[in-house]
């Protein structure tokens, strides 16, 4: 790390300035890192935290008003928030194991020896580049009462079609099913690359050893992927806790259906109720902290 | 493709070549429909939108939808929206986040582990958690529906993916070369600028296009944050096709196909660089 060099004949401020001790060099170069972190991150969960213990709102120009629990107590109390949380939950509980599965799978299909791996890999990066709201918006298409390609399918297949966004639950379904397709693809691509580096030589081993394909699924290939796993499951839980955009986009009856996400939206923006969604803010936040937690426990007993 | 549970000589679950064109349909199917659905829409009319059962190919395809895209929302202003917002964010997350992962890569750093990890952190910060603050100081700052609303955010948030890339693709450059030309007369941000940066430009594109397509994509802060028609990007123009009872689909069909051409274009040229991107994120944790 000790590679200073002879100090050059000095010619200008730009060359003093770059000739300059190491440590203030790196200083000045991090500088504008933190600077922005500082304003954009930093200060803002500052000002979170603090108006949660306030009453603040916009809408009615009243100064804000220190009121301690009290939005946290409301919050304790209220139906939607509840509603939200479970409305969440569920897109967590479904959607985290769901992209793990069909990423798996998608990942094992597409590490089969293909000519052509360019179409194989586009059809995974698509899903990942198409912004979450189109996705939500073609799914709401797919899912039409009239017209959708999946009542179609439910016709064609001699079932009852569904008008899936006057349930709740149906529209739960749609929107699950529509997240896992986004988020799956991601997955795979991580695992792909897992698959990518588990030496051949140890299936080969297997094989002379005469076991089965499964066994070297479950004993060889799975175990090797667990690291890959957990860090794509991290991102994806923390992501599938603010679920807002395919929701959003794919309305239920009513509010039935609103995430965390919207809820914390629909207070801070439409209301500019900015004391109560900070309250609610800070909760999602906590959950979020919690299973970055959990997960770093579960990385650091597994001895990576 | 050396080391796979499915490669040919080794056997593997799914054997055989009608299995493989299987998987492979199975693949493309999954990736593609969606997109391929959308643009039969797109090309559909009334009539045969609304014929049972409905066709998977259009009969007569016409262009009206996409004339109706471009006529009932300012489809372009909000293309060049995300254009400006996008491009932005990355130029400007590039830049600080290459000065970062210099200092971190090279320089005698004490707490270099720390350092890193803090900026990684950033994205451990649940999005909607930060809009609820940034709103209120926005507002306070007359930044709602500007474009400075959206690349402050956008170029903190691409930072954690920036620096880690761009610090990976520094560490594995020769010193020497640095040395090399420092002896040559070179300044240390001279030899950044000439040698570093030069050397590391796959990390450079690499970053810059997750960024790129992070920003492309973002739809919470935007919606927040810039609902007026002028500053609107695309995921929140998209939405407004919509009326309160109408769900004109074959519009809003159109105008996702257009809407989608940006970034197919993107991971069509560079979908290498992207994959390694979003795998050593992943793989190396």
């Amino acid at each position: 790390m000790n590679d200073r060099h002879t100090p050059t004949p000095q010619r200008s401020l730009f060359d003093r300035l770059a000739d300059m001790n190491e440590t203030t060099l790196a200083a000045l170069l991090l500088a504008p890192a933190f600077i922005f972190i500082s304003i954009i991150v930093v200060y803002p969960v500052a000002t979170l935290v603090w108006n949660s213990f306030n009453d603040v709102r916009l809408l009615t120009g009243a100064p804000s008003r220190w009121v301690g629990l009290e939005n946290y107590l409301l919050l304790l109390a209220d139906a939607q928030f509840w509603r939200a949380t479970k409305n969440t939950m569920i897109i967590v509980l479904v959607t985290v194991p769901g992209s793990l599965v069909v990423g798996l799978g998608l990942a094992l299909l597409a590490n089969m020896p293909f000519k052509w791996r360019g179409p194989i890999r586009l059809s995974l990066l698509l899903p990942w580049a198409t912004p979450l709201a189109f996705v939500g918006l073609i799914f709401a298409w797919f899912f039409h009462s009239e017209y959708g390609v999946f009542n179609d399918l439910l016709r064609r297949l001699g079932l009852a079609p569904q008008i899936w966004f006057n349930s709740p639950t149906l529209t739960m379904m749609a929107i699950c099913i529509a997240t896992i397709w986004k988020t799956s693809s991601f997955m795979a691509l991580i695992l792909l690359a897992g698959l990518q580096t588990i030496p051949k030589s140890l299936y080969e081993a297997a094989d002379v050893d005469g076991a089965s394909k499964w066994r070297q699924f479950t004993d060889i290939t799975l175990p090797l992927l667990v690291p890959s796993m957990l860090v794509a499951l991290i991102f994806r839980t923390l992501t599938a806790i603010q679920s807002f955009d395919i929701p959003y986009s794919m309305p239920g009856p009513g509010e039935e259906t609103q995430t965390l996400a919207m809820y914390i939206h629909m207070n801070a923006v439409d209301y500019l109720d900015l004391g109560y969604s900070s309250a609610l803010a800070v909760v999602m936040f906590g959950l979020s902290m919690a299973t970055t937690f959990i997960y770093l426990r579960y990385v650091k007993a597994d001895g990576k | 493709m050396s080391a796979t549970i499915s490669d040919g000589s080794g056997g593997g679950i799914f054997t055989g070549k009608r299995l493989r064109w299987l998987a492979a349909g199975i693949v493309l199917l999954n990736g593609f429909f969606p997109a391929l659905w959308i643009l039969a829409t797109a090309f559909k009319s009334e009539i045969e939108l609304t014929a049972k059962p409905i066709t998977w190919i259009p009969h007569s395809p016409t262009l009206n939808n996409f004339i109706a895209a471009f006529r009932d929302q300012p489809l372009p202003h909000y293309l060049l929206n995300s254009a400006v917002v996008a491009l932005s964010a990355m130029a400007l997350s590039l830049f600080i986040s290459a000065l970062a992962a210099y200092a971190i890569a090279r320089l005698n750093l004490k707490y270099r582990g720390a350092i890193l990890t803090s900026i990684i952190a950033v994205s451990m910060f649940p999005l909607v958690t930060l809009m609820v603050p940034l709103f209120e100081i926005m507002r306070g700052l007359g930044l709602l529906n500007s474009y400075w609303a959206l690349v402050l955010p956008y170029t903190v948030l691409n930072l954690p993916i920036c620096t880690l890339i761009l610090v990976s693709f520094f560490q594995d450059i020769p010193r020497d070369l640095e040395n090399a030309a420092m002896i040559d007369g070179c300044t240390r941000l001279g030899a950044l600028w000439r040698i570093v940066v030069p050397l590391a430009a796959p990390g450079v594109f690499t970053a810059g296009i997750l960024a790129f397509v992070n920003a492309w994509d973002e739809f919470l802060l935007a919606l927040s944050f810039n609902p007026a028609a002028a500053y609107r990007t695309l995921p929140v123009g998209i939405q407004m096709y919509q009326g309160e009872f109408s769900f004109p689909w074959p519009t809003i069909s159109a105008a996702l196909v257009i809407a989608m051409i940006p970034v197919v274009v993107v991971i069509l040229i560079f979908q290498e660089r992207v994959v390694s991107g979003l795998t050593s994120g992943g793989v190396k944790g």
